[in-house]
């Protein structure tokens, strides 16, 4: 351990870099967070909040809106709705696209308020504020 | 979920190389430096100071050349760990440092070699 005494001679390690730096370099980052932020924002909540919104977008995207929870944690299916020809309005996968839809409202609002800088997706529109 | 598992696994940056107790610095020392006495002893103290800062060493071993023989792992410097949180530390930390003006390369070494002192590779 520390405290071999004889501090007088100067070590032959180099100094250590400065430790923003170092903190910098050891904060692994997957790559697309990188591009997403600009590798500036070490924040873990807004890390979580972007990881949250890609996964969303990824989803919306790809039209994968099955529900992955395991059946018995799903909570009950609502009444159908049907339209004027008689196909069902209110499908899973519909139901789905509203919740994520939702979601993302959700995190992108929470991203603003971490970050008056953020710039929201231009398809974002600001909560309204009557509810 | 999917994306936030696999974020998990990314932290750790060195998933692919087995983390061990032990690392290995390479490019550190030269035989010549090893054979002062006052030298060797420098060495040590510089590197049990450093390492230490990483978390806590249960053993330091410097391989020394001794006249006639070939000793295995001279040049090289292996510092072992209570656990794998310091070694890796140790590792990313010193990676890249130098010392007496060598650019040293950090490499985990596997334990099981070096509890039974097999320097060699």
């Amino acid at each position: 351990g520390a405290g071999e005494g004889g501090k007088k001679r100067k070590s032959r390690w180099q100094d250590e870099p400065k430790p923003a730096a170092l903190l910098l370099s050891q904060i692994q980052l997957p790559d697309f967070i990188k591009e997403l932020t600009g590798g500036v924002d070490v924040n873990p909540e807004v890390q979580a909040l972007n990881l949250k919104l890609l996964e969303i977008n990824r989803r919306l995207q790809s039209g994968q809106l099955d529900d992955d929870r395991p059946f018995e944690a799903r909570s009950p299916s609502p009444e159908p709705v049907y339209d004027n020809m008689g196909i069902r309005i209110n499908t899973r996968e519909f139901r789905m696209r509203e919740k994520l839809t939702r979601e993302r409202q959700e995190v992108i609002a929470q991203l603003i308020k971490k970050n008056p800088n953020y710039k929201p997706p231009p398809d974002y529109k600001p909560p309204k504020l009557y509810k | 979920s999917g994306v936030l598992g696999s974020f998990g696994l990314g932290m750790g940056g060195a998933v692919a190389e087995n983390p061990t107790r032990v690392i290995m610095l390479t490019e550190v020392v030269s035989p010549q430096e090893l054979q002062e006495d006052n030298e060797y002893e420098e060495i040590k103290e510089d590197m049990r100071d450093e390492c230490g800062k990483y978390g806590t060493l249960t053993n330091l071993v410097i391989p020394r050349p001794r006249p006639g023989e070939n000793v295995p792992g001279v040049g090289k410097v292996f510092v072992e760990y209570t656990d794998i949180a310091g070694s890796s530390k140790a590792k990313a930390s010193l990676h890249g440092r130098k010392f007496g003006g060598n650019t040293v390369v950090a490499t985990f070494y596997p334990e099981d070699k070096f509890a039974c002192g097999e320097f060699g590779g």
